[in-house]
């Protein structure tokens, strides 16, 4: 794939021959050093679950934030660089209370995906004329979007060119490959959320180098009833325990 | 007018020098009603434009439809109504567009009170009455102030004659200041709220000078937007 | 100079210091009361016998319609009568006024007052109140020097005019004399006209509405036309908003009985 190096890998403005963006490119294989997330949509709801790395036993795993509220009925998992995951979920954030402020009404997933698309592709912009600064490269970040809309759930991810797509399962970061695989051998669409959960943190549990733990999982479920809802460290080792 | 001299000066003011300022707006008359039911609502606009004591058109619509569950009535200064109207439809259409499905009618009343606040130094002079179908399925009424603030309800009257009207809504749809003996108001139909809401209008031609000529009257259900019409005075 | 020692003498003539009251009141924001003003079309015309006055008969306050049926063709005497337009009161007021100087002039002089009278009367009196009565007036009538018809302004001054037409519909109404009147009109041309006119200015300006009143003066008679045409029904209402009996809550009631202590005799009238 990178066979062709060459001069056109530099500008995120320039096409190569062969009609590529390098660097949008090498931002998508950036998300693959990133940590693990997985998102399922079952017909009860979306289960997010993430791989916190915990590099160092001084780390405060509670401080490393990988699944965020967005709204009260949108919930984000992010792999790749957190700190460019801020810009877009804030963005995202921002989107939604303008949403619910112009039209008393809560904005559908897929909008909320189009306004951090349309950040995320900025990257391009030359940005002089309203004094805003030129973006320097792509966001090196995955998100998956997990919400609720009329009830019904729905799970959309985006990468880094803006490419936003809706999915029933999908694996993103490191163990990505391997975990898609899974998802794709074992997801059914009746499947509940319970075995939504227990899907997810098997396949975390295959595709990390280290012992699946409530330490270093984080769990999410939206749903209808109880829309954005994080596990506690003990339900999270509850359904770890009670793992097959 | 400048013919007869006593106009140009209000009663008990010594003529003298005075300057014109130049005023932005303009009072282009008009009265609108709006009634909603259990599952519609009926608005209805007179069709005279005029300013001062001279007609423009008897035959203007004020009743503006922003979607098939939702209709906007606008009276004031008529350029404001016009302009205001013309957003309204720009941002329905591009909200069509970025979120792929219809304004609902509660989104369209959050969104046109937030459009009016933006102006809210140099408002648009209108009384905007807004009626549809909520997401429920529910008639339902919207009316402002000319710089946003929105109010939910079942009727309401606006415009020139707007503070004759809503009095008889009061009694005669709200059941105001009315001994019904213990009983529970009876179920507004649609052809009540459809004949109360004419009759208001033949009553405002009576009194207010600048109602007349013809009444619309919009009909709102789940199935569309149906359309009548009624003749008024034309003096 | 020592100015002192001079005492201010108040000048002559009229005192318009309420008037200058009133302005700076009105300048500091206060709101007067609201008076009736008779929005109005009113207009005259010379024909062939005698002239053709008409009017509408709305009268308003601001926006609102006060009366639906007033009539504006007032009496001045046997031959003469006057339409008024403006403040109800002042065109009541002096046309009342002016009516009773010239009953007085006709017993002093013994004769049928003259046309011209009535209108030098007036202007006199509205150029001595310099406007501050609003009143304009389209006045009418025939005596031994033949048919008149005069407009009179509030400030007064006055025109004497074969046809002429006043108030806020007074350009609605002259349209129609502009294309349409000419000498010597037969009585019925005469009164379509004047109707035609006055339904001009009735349909036209929001000032005038509701009915015609026409008012023929002849060289020996008068016919007074009131409500010569009801140019606007009243819409029918499809419901009945009459109340049914006990929709008015009564929140109490007490009773009190009324003792009659005194006793009441008839006594008879004297009549011896």
């Amino acid at each position: 794939m990178f066979l062709t190096r060459s001069e056109y890998d530099r500008g995120v403005n320039t096409f190569s021959p062969e009609g590529r963006l390098f660097q949008v490119e090498y931002a998508i294989e950036a998300i693959k050093l990133g940590s693990t997330a997985i998102g399922i949509c079952t017909k009860e709801g979306v289960v997010l679950a993430v791989e916190k790395r915990i590099t160092s036993p001084l780390m405060v795993p509670s401080s490393v934030e990988k699944i965020v509220e967005v709204d009260k009925h949108i919930g984000c998992a992010t792999s790749g660089l957190m700190a460019d995951a801020r810009t877009l979920i804030e963005r995202a954030r921002v989107e939604c209370q303008n949403h619910w402020f112009v039209y008393n009404e809560r904005m559908s997933i897929e909008s909320c995906a189009q306004a951090v698309s349309t950040l995320a592709i900025q990257f391009g912009d030359s940005g002089d004329s309203d004094g805003a600064a030129a973006m320097s490269r792509p966001f090196g970040v995955a998100i998956l979007f997990a919400g609720v809309e009329n009830k019904k759930p729905q799970l959309w991810h985006m990468d880094p060119s803006g490419t936003f797509v809706r999915h029933s399962a999908k694996a993103i970061g490191s163990g990505s490959e391997g975990a898609q695989q899974n998802l794709q051998d074992n997801f059914t669409p009746e499947m509940s959320l319970k075995d939504a959960i227990d899907l997810c943190l098997n396949t975390l549990k295959q595709v990390m180098e280290e012992k699946l733990s409530s330490t270093n999982v984080e769990v999410m479920t939206m749903t209808a009833e109880k829309e954005y809802y994080m596990f506690s460290k003990q339900e999270v080792e509850e359904h770890i325990s009670n793992l097959a | 007018m400048s013919s007869l001299g006593f106009e140009q000066f209000p009663d008990y003011q010594v003529p003298g020098v005075s300057h014109a300022d130049f005023s932005p707006y303009e009072s282009n008359g008009g009265s609108i009603v709006a009634i909603a039911g259990e599952d519609f609502v009926v608005i209805a606009a007179d069709t005279r434009l005029s300013s001062g004591y001279n007609i423009h058109t008897r035959t203007q619509n004020k009743l503006f439809p922003l979607s098939n569950k939702t209709v906007l009535a606008s009276t004031g200064c008529w350029c404001d109504t016009l302009s205001l109207t013309g957003l309204m439809k720009v941002r329905m259409q591009s909200y069509e567009h970025t979120h792929l499905k219809t304004m609902t009618t509660d989104a369209v009343a959050q969104m046109l009170s937030i459009t009016m606040y933006n102006r809210r130094f140099f408002p648009y002079y209108v009384s905007n009455i807004l009626a549809g179908i909520d997401k429920d399925g529910k008639g339902v009424v919207f009316s402002y102030d000319p710089i946003g603030h929105c109010e939910r309800a079942t009727y309401r009257a606006g415009g020139t004659a707007g503070s004759l009207l809503q009095p008889v809504l009061d009694n005669q749809i709200g059941y105001k200041n009315m001994n019904l003996n213990g009983e529970e108001p009876p179920v507004l139909t649609k052809d009540r709220a459809v004949a109360v809401a004419s009759d208001t209008f033949i009553s405002a031609a009576e009194r207010d000078i600048y109602t007349g000529d013809f009444v619309l009257i919009n009909i709102i259900t789940a199935d569309g937007i149906e359309t009548k019409e009624l003749q008024l005075r034309q003096d | 100079m020592d100015l002192d020692l001079a005492r201010n003498l108040p000048r002559a003539g009229f005192n318009f210091d309420n008037c200058k009251r009133n302005a700076t009141l009105l300048s500091g924001g206060f709101k007067p009361p609201t008076t009736t003003k008779t929005g109005t079309t009113i207009v005259g015309i010379i024909y062939k016998d005698g002239v053709v006055l008409g009017a509408d008969t709305r009268a308003t306050e601001g926006p609102i319609v006060s009366d639906k049926n007033c009539a504006k063709i007032h009496y001045l005497a046997k031959n003469i009568y006057c339409c008024g337009a403006g403040t109800a009161a002042d065109t009541e007021m002096t046309t009342d006024l002016i009516s009773s100087h010239l009953e007085l002039h006709r017993l002093s002089t013994e004769r049928e007052v003259r046309v011209v009278a009535a209108n030098t009367m007036l202007k006199q009196m509205l150029f001595r109140y310099q406007g501050h009565i609003s009143a304009a007036l389209v006045l009418g009538g025939v005596d031994k020097t033949g048919p008149h018809i005069y407009s009179i302004h509030p400030h007064g001054s006055s025109d004497k005019l074969p046809y002429a037409t006043m108030g806020s519909g007074s350009l609605a109404a002259m349209s129609v004399f502009e294309s349409r009147w000419k000498p010597d009109l037969s009585e019925e041309e005469a009164k379509l006209l004047v109707r035609d006119a006055i339904a001009a200015g009735i349909f036209n300006d929001l000032g005038s509405g509701s009915n015609v009143d026409l008012c023929v003066i002849r060289k020996d008679n008068v016919e007074y036309l009131r409500n010569y045409e009801l140019a606007n029904k009243k819409g029918t209402r499809q419901l009945d908003y009459r109340f049914n009996i006990g929709a008015t809550q009564v929140l109490h009631s007490t009773t009190k009985d009324m003792h009659i202590t005194e006793r009441i005799e008839v006594v008879p009238m004297e009549t011896s």
